[in-house]
């Protein structure tokens, strides 16, 4: 609005006389650089990669077409298939982080008492590496000195939080980890949505005597549905991008049980060598944000369309 | 995402009744406490644990209490991280890695504040024909996930001849950061009046002037948020410093990963502990010096990293 304010008025009042040319081309010049880096550096390399995926390309670039065989030999890999299962273990794990944000964001809502403090306290590890984050995971999983010692110590003897060795509990130790580090931006992110509710609504469930735990559930929730949404956006793009905590924690380990499509493909391409496999690797994953990208805008207008509940 | 107030005030309300409405009774309000405090341990714990031990020894850490305080309290693991760690080729500890993240990151916060802010301001202020076009564009830039875009990248670089040096890492940063940041600045600055900008324009001011001596005055804060965002997100960084960098040159995370995994044999959890935790105390204590700053940085830059 703002912005067709000046644009207007820069075409009625000045435009004739006073606009340099100058003025023109500097707005251009200042724009062209980051038009470039998006239109080279993003879908530039997108498309290179989606190129690449149907040649031959080893350790060089080599541009014999081979139609999708390096899609049957990326399905057939079980490192691949098993990323794709763990990317969805993971993304639905990490919904935790927005369950218990939530949980945090409405029990700090009001009047509690060192809220400033709590908040800051759940905040911190966001500001950490997950490479950190994944290290001290990983020392608080050793199974001889870790917590699992600490509890068999305590009389639990078969305890068992030796998650990170196990190739069927592996998942749960990153979860873990993941949400441990994510659980406060949530919280940050449902504050606001809980701020932005109208003080009116909650005037109006008090005059009706609406207990408070009915109203969050009925009422509040479906009022925060964008801010769900932003977080699901979130958690997913999270999600499809995880590598360093796989790095720190579990390096794909034990048997590749803890692989994540991220870590294959930079693993395809910096270690193993096998450009096309890289690239047709991250296809596929393009192929998902895309998916979101055109889906987010549905949901959205699906979402507008329907009017929340009133008490 | 930065809009200057969020709910218009309401001048008289409708009801003599408090605005936050305690329904809470003193029961309630004990238990909501109780849980806060619960969680409040369990985040806290994971630094806990990480500060005392890597003030122990490892004859102390071999006995497996980890919750325990230190018996005899040392700095000795926080001086082999920081001076003689093997972080790489040579065992030089993670100071080295220190200084080479601050010449990571000072060109690329330089860089990708300069380049954003003022195409921001370009395409929040003047008529710019693809404006509305590379806003679009470059929220799809936002959603892309860097390791589709790695490899080209490197081949870029590569081609620039700036792969494998601290410059290039740079470069890459602020490849990364340009889509968010852009789009931050552009919606910041489209909140400022457009009346200071005409009257800017009217006094003759041209495109620079005016982002020099309107805009910028009145953006210290976005400024701050802006640097915080980058700063950390940098500072955390590890595989860009690892494809992009070369070892001489590794950023502090890379010589810390390089410490905890290279070193076959005894593993010197205290050594870890120490190293991990001198790597997180730059952005730990802009956290917390911060504050609310650092709350609206990384809600506004959610989508990076």
């Amino acid at each position: 609005m703002i912005e067709s304010q000046v644009r207007l008025s820069g075409q009625q009042t000045e435009r004739p006389r006073f606009v340099h040319f100058f003025h023109k081309h500097a707005a251009t010049l200042a724009v062209v650089p980051v038009l470039v880096m998006a239109l080279l550096f993003y879908f530039g390399s997108a498309l290179w990669s989606v190129v690449m995926s149907f040649t031959a390309s080893k350790i060089f670039p080599d541009m014999t077409f081979v139609g999708f065989r390096q899609y049957r030999r990326l399905f057939n890999d079980d490192l691949w298939s098993l990323s794709l299962h763990n990317l969805a273990i993971f993304a639905l794990g990490s919904l935790f982080s927005l369950v218990l944000g939530f949980l945090l964001a409405v029990l700090l809502d009001g009047d509690t008492p060192g809220a400033g403090f709590f908040r800051t306290i759940y905040l911190y590890p966001m500001a950490v590496s997950l490479i950190i984050t994944g290290l001290v995971w990983q020392w608080l999983f050793n199974p001889t000195l870790g917590l699992q010692q600490f509890v068999r110590d305590l009389g639990l003897q078969d305890f068992n939080f030796n998650w990170v060795a196990d190739k069927n509990r592996v998942m749960y130790a990153v979860i873990l980890a993941s949400v441990w580090q994510s659980t406060g931006f949530y919280m940050v992110l449902c504050s606001a949505g809980l701020r932005g509710v109208d003080s009116e609504v909650w005037q109006a469930s008090r005059i009706d005597g609406i207990p408070k735990f009915r109203m969050y559930l009925e009422v509040i929730i479906p009022m925060m549905r964008f801010t769900f949404l932003t977080s699901f956006v979130l958690l997913s793009i999270g999600a499809v991008k995880a590598y360093d905590i796989i790095v720190a924690m579990t390096n794909g380990g034990p048997g590749g049980h803890s692989e994540l499509p991220a870590y294959y493909i930079v693993d395809m391409y910096t270690n193993r060598r096998f450009i096309a496999l890289g690239a047709a690797g991250s296809t596929i994953l393009l192929l998902i944000v895309v998916a979101f990208l055109v889906a987010l805008p549905l949901i959205t207008l699906g979402l507008n369309r329907r009017k929340p509940r009133h008490v | 995402m930065f809009k200057t107030s969020s709910r218009p005030i309401l001048a008289l309300p409708p009801l003599a009744l408090p605005n936050r409405i305690p329904l809470k009774n003193p029961g309630t309000k004990t238990v909501t406490f109780l849980i806060l405090v619960f969680f409040a341990v369990l985040f806290a714990l994971p630094l806990y644990v990480m500060i005392i031990t890597s003030l122990k020894s490892m004859d102390e850490i071999r006995l497996g209490h980890i919750f325990a305080l230190p018996s005899h309290p040392s700095l000795e693991a926080w001086d082999v991280a920081w001076n003689r760690a093997a972080s790489g080729f040579t065992n030089t500890g993670l100071k080295s890695g220190f200084w080479n993240s601050v010449l990571i990151l000072v060109p690329s916060l330089a860089m990708s504040v300069a380049i954003s802010s003022i195409c921001g301001y370009a395409l929040a202020f003047w008529k710019v024909r693809v404006g509305n076009l590379l806003l679009s564009l470059l929220l799809v830039c936002a959603f892309i996930p860097f390791p589709i875009i790695m490899y080209p990248l490197i081949k870029i670089t590569a081609f620039l001849g700036i792969y494998n040096t601290s410059f290039g890492v740079s470069v890459v940063h602020t490849i990364l950061a340009l889509p968010i940041l852009t789009m931050i600045f552009r919606n910041f600055f489209s909140s400022i009046p457009a009346d200071l900008i005409k009257a800017a324009r009217i006094d003759g001011g041209r495109f620079l002037g005016t982002f020099f001596h309107v805009v910028l005055p009145l953006s210290p804060n976005i400024m701050i948020v802006v640097a915080i965002m980058q700063i950390t997100g940098i500072w955390n960084d590890f595989l860009v410093g690892l494809t992009f960098g070369n070892v001489q040159g590794y950023p502090m995370t890379v010589n810390l990963n390089n410490i905890t995994q290279t070193q076959t044999g005894v593993r010197v959890y205290n050594v870890y502990m120490a190293a991990a935790l001198l790597t997180a105390i730059p952005p730990l204590v802009i956290y917390f010096l911060s504050g609310k700053l650092f709350i609206r940085g990384i809600t506004a830059g959610a989508l990076k990293g």
